[in-house]
């Protein structure tokens, strides 16, 4: 060990060098493990934070009495609490209003949510819990007063946190608790209270599918709106969220993944690098084991210090944006569960460094000592045929590049994987853009909605510029058997192609009200095929049969739907409605047409696209997807800092003799320029070749295997990578070539290399 | 007052004053030029012998500006090295020095022909009309085209040479220029740099070589410091 320490205080400036690669390497790791971690498991960990049921059953209102006679015999059911939620209530506080709140009344029991702060209801009169969403977006305070509709003003006691929905304001509703003691004093007691929601704790989830099993005959003849397991409120919260923390954790793998090839690949060209040295001490009678356990001894001195820096940064960093993204979802940020897998993150920084050290040096080892003393991967392997080279001092840094294959390869290498991920994270911002704007991404294929009714869509299609117009309507169901299903039924009187067309993926087109086309999520969770029946209990009603002839590549709903025709739906639920959705002719003007609209007495609206619109939600996302940019894009300054300085290095006595001949510092900086374009160039058309083939459709299969994520690049994306690759480059230039001339010239021809 | 391109006859091409040097540090550390003094005329060709470490080199680099002395003064052409930044050491070079090396140092990847033109890039417009005649006038039209490490080593102390040559410059400084070499290169080698002084240029050479010293107009003995 103190020989090692010893080795390394000899080469400080190249130990300093590695150090700050590890050290970017580890930024990277930490921004995209933190954010990847914490999105991936925020549900689970607020879930249990927040004693979140194992079943939340929804029912049209009922007494108390009927609910617990029904559900109590259930088996494996350990507790049941009971809650009636009153909808489009009128809340107001610190000057803000909204006409659609939802008041929870709670009983004693099992809560199923906890308070982050202040205190729980309890038996004092007039006061309230607050929603965590809501009291961030409106202010609020432990001891703020909030007046709710038929209540008058109530205290604020505390602010409560669950998890069955994401926060408001990305949920549009916003929720309060109050006691039914509360309710009591204003209104009277009541024996048997009205209840609709029922929080079932079991006393073994593994064995969820027992009770659920019973349930289903327990609460027939109820109004029953929905059975959600856990699993199933997850979906709910992913939907809300959009396809957005899919790509944002997978993405945070993909630049793990990266920062650990370009970590692998410096170490190896610092080993190579040594390659003499490394011949030295085989000539002294060190064994090769010896040689390479001190190689990977030495790299695990730099790493190690490097990477715990970069780790705690990038998550410091990435912390305060997860936090507020995972705030939005009603989950909860990991604490000092993180520590595990940013040690398990610190263990395989090191790991990899020290492999990129060990590997290399193992293989250079096999070779005679003779070659190693003479440059080891310069004299080893087959002759190549050279020939003379020309192009200018550009060209003469180039080929100082290509000169050493095994660097120029694992740079370029590092690059490309740093520069597809750059681009990745570009393609993920438009595609959050586009789902957010355009609805073609959805595949739909109407411009506009119109509130109104069937009859109203011939006089809208007769309008200039409108090419079709048909009622669509949407109905929230569950698959009938499990209850656990959640779905969404999306019909048109007619052939529903005109206006949303997501691709088939399998089977046909439907043709008949009897006929339907499911999502390829909805497929995957419940095994349907073409050919098989589904089941469905649109909330209520009851059930309808359908048979499967097409899955879809639907992106809404994260592939959730259920395509088919209006006329059960109708006989099953009279009063279904919905907007109609108005196609316009190819190059019609949307404006005019939606003048024309108003002249014929129809507010239109333009339909948008899947993912939440709430701003602060979409500006958060934006600063995560750039501090994992950044990261990314300081360990290419990084690596192309090592590289160009190792090939100073290598190159060290032909630069001085150019400076010599009367090469000026311009002409140095030519030099490596051409060397760093000889990294960059080949860089860039492999990272968008990388990013075409092969990240853009892992993530995009990995984020949402149901549907076709347009996950590719465009010339805007590839010009600010090229650009930015370019413009690091040029900065390493400056900062190599800075250096390189401090050295007077006769240092560089005195000493060899 | 810099002089043109030749000096007059009266006027030195280099002159070294004062010149002091020490390398290494603490204990190590050893004075290899003592307030050495030195004038190069033009046209002169001079030889410093001396034991090895005893500062040839350093001198040589100190009079071409390639490392910095702690005392005294360096002038080229009348032109001081002393104060001047980076690029404007670098012109000077270009116009008035050419570097000959013992091991040649030609870049591997470049031909003869390209490691003089790469030189003549620094040098004067007229500096690339250059490059056939010179390499003619070292006899290696055959073999321009290759690279060093398929040139023997009179070949590519010739192409050094010719790269050294190429910007025309006042004076030439020779490390060891034959010290590579065997005798018949050598003895070529040592032609062109004699025939090299016929148009005013002053030639400085370090070397152990008999030979050198023979052709030289004078012989000057670096030790202790002292050059003498």
């Amino acid at each position: 060990m103190r020989r090692a320490l010893r080795r390394l205080r000899g080469r400080r400036r190249r130990v300093l060098t590695a150090a700050a690669l590890t050290a970017a390497a580890g930024l990277a790791v930490g921004v995209a493990g933190t954010v990847g971690y914490s999105l991936a498991t925020g549900y689970d960990r607020a879930a249990t934070r927040t004693d979140q049921p194992d079943v939340l059953g929804r029912f049209a209102p009922q007494r108390l009495s009927v609910l617990r006679e029904r559900l109590e015999r259930l088996p494996n059911v350990e507790r049941i609490s009971y809650r009636l939620e009153v909808n489009r209530v009128s809340l107001a506080a610190n000057g803000q209003s909204k006409r659609n709140g939802a008041v929870h009344v709670v009983r004693p029991g099992r809560r199923g949510y906890v308070v982050v702060a202040g205190r729980d209801l309890g038996s004092r009169a007039g006061e309230t819990l607050v929603e965590r969403g809501v009291a961030n977006e409106w202010d609020l305070g432990i001891g703020d007063s909030i007046d709710v509709g038929g209540l008058g003003s109530l205290r604020i006691a505390g602010i409560a946190l669950s998890v069955d929905n994401v926060a408001f304001p990305l949920a549009t509703v916003p929720r309060i608790y109050v006691t039914e003691a509360e309710i009591a004093r204003r209104f009277g007691p009541d024996d048997d209270p009205g209840v609709n929601l029922a929080l079932v704790w079991l006393a073994d989830s593994s064995r969820l599918d027992v009770t659920l099993a019973s349930a289903r005959p327990a609460v027939f003849g109820l109004r029953t709106e929905q059975l959600l397991t856990r699993r199933a409120v997850r979906q709910v919260i992913d939907q809300a969220a959009g396809i957005v923390i899919a790509l944002l954790a997978v993405f945070g793998l993909v630049a793990c993944a990266c920062a650990g090839v370009m970590l692998a690949a410096a170490s190896a060209a610092e080993v190579r690098r040594r390659a003499p040295a490394l011949g030295v001490q085989r000539a002294l009678g060190a064994s090769r084991r010896q040689v390479v356990g001190g190689e990977a001894l030495d790299a695990v001195l730099v790493a190690a210090p490097a990477a715990a820096l970069g780790l705690g940064v990038g998550a410091l960093a990435a912390t305060g944006p997860t936090a507020h993204l995972l705030g939005f979802l009603n989950e909860v940020a990991p604490g000092s569960a993180l520590l595990g897998p940013l040690a398990g993150a610190f263990a395989g920084l090191v790991a990899v460094a020290a492999a990129g050290a060990a590997w290399p040096a193992w293989r250079l080892n096999r070779r005679p000592v003779s070659a190693l003393l003479r440059g080891g991967d310069l004299c080893a392997g087959p002759a190549r045929r050279r020939r003379a080279r020309s192009g200018g001092l550009v060209g003469l840094g180039a080929h100082f590049a290509f000169a050493r294959r095994g660097r120029w390869t694992s740079t370029v290498s590092a690059l490309a994987v740093a520069g597809a991920a750059m681009l990745l994270v570009l393609a993920v911002a438009d595609l959050l853009v586009s789902l957010r704007d355009d609805p073609g991404t959805l595949g739909r294929r109407y411009a506009l909605t119109v509130p109104g009714e069937q009859s109203d869509a011939a006089p809208i299609a007769r309008i200039p510029g409108v090419a079709a117009a048909a009622q669509r309507s949407t109905v929230q169901a569950a698959d009938s058997f499990s209850l656990t299903e959640p779905l969404r039924v999306i019909a048109y009187p007619g052939d529903h192609v005109p206006f949303e067309a997501p691709p088939l993926a399998e089977g046909r087109r439907l043709a008949s009200d009897s006929e339907v086309e499911v999502g390829l999520g909805l497929a995957d969770a419940l095994g349907l095929r073409p050919g098989r029946e589904l089941a469905i209990q649109p909330a209520g009603s009851g059930e309808l049969r359908f048979r499967v002839v097409g899955i879809v590549r639907a992106l809404e709903n994260d592939g959730r739907v259920v395509y088919a025709r209006t006329a059960r739906l109708r006989d099953a639920d009279p009063s279904l409605g919905g907007p109609i959705a108005v196609r316009l002719e190819s190059g019609a003007d949307r404006g005019e047409v939606v003048r024309r609209l108003n002249q014929a007495g129809f507010q239109s609206s333009a339909t948008g696209g899947a993912t939440p619109r709430n701003r602060s939600f979409l500006g958060v996302l934006a600063a995560v997807l750039r501090a994992v940019a950044l990261a990314i894009g300081l360990v290419c300054l990084a690596a192309i800092l090592q590289t160009l300085a190792l090939t100073t290095r290598d190159r060290r006595r032909a630069l001085a003799v150019l400076r010599a001949t009367g090469a000026p510092p311009a002409a140095v900086a030519a030099v490596l320029a051409g060397t760093a374009a000889a990294l960059v160039v080949p860089a860039v058309v492999l990272a968008v070749a990388l990013q075409r083939l092969l990240l853009g459709p892992i993530v995009a299969e990995l984020a949402a295997s149901y549907a076709t994520l347009p996950l590719g690049v465009g010339a805007t994306g590839i010009l600010l990578v090229g650009g930015g690759l370019i413009a690091i480059g040029a900065v390493a230039v400056l900062v190599v070539t800075r250096s390189a001339v401090r050295e007077p010239v006769a240092a560089g021809i005195e000493r060899d290399d | 007052m810099a002089c043109q391109h030749r000096c007059p006859v009266s006027s030195p091409s280099l002159r070294l004053r004062g010149l002091t040097k020490t390398v290494g540090s603490g204990r190590a550390a050893r004075r290899v030029l003592d307030a050495v003094d030195l004038d190069l005329m033009p046209g002169e060709l001079v030889a410093v012998v001396g034991p090895s470490g005893s500062g040839k080199s350093t001198l040589l680099h100190l009079a071409g500006g390639l490392d910095l002395p702690e005392a005294g003064e360096v002038q080229v052409a009348g032109e001081r090295l002393s104060g001047r930044s980076d690029a404007d050491l670098a012109r000077l070079r270009a116009r008035h020095i050419g570097f000959v090396f013992q091991a040649f140092h030609l870049v591997a990847e470049l031909s003869g022909e390209e490691n003089v033109r790469l030189a003549a890039r620094f040098g004067s417009r007229d500096a690339a009309g250059r490059v056939a005649s010179l390499i003619d006038a070292v006899d290696l039209r055959s073999v321009a085209g290759s690279l060093p490490a398929q040139l023997s080593g009179g070949e590519q102390q010739r192409f050094a040479l010719a790269r050294a040559l190429v910007n025309d410059p006042t004076v030439l400084l020779a490390d060891e220029p034959t010290g590579n070499l065997d005798a018949r290169s050598g003895e070529t080698v040592l032609d062109l740099l004699r025939r090299s002084t016929d148009s005013g240029r002053a030639v400085l050479v370090v070397t152990h070589d008999p030979a050198v010293t023979s052709r030289a107009d004078r012989v000057l003995h670096l030790q202790d410091g002292a050059l003498g």
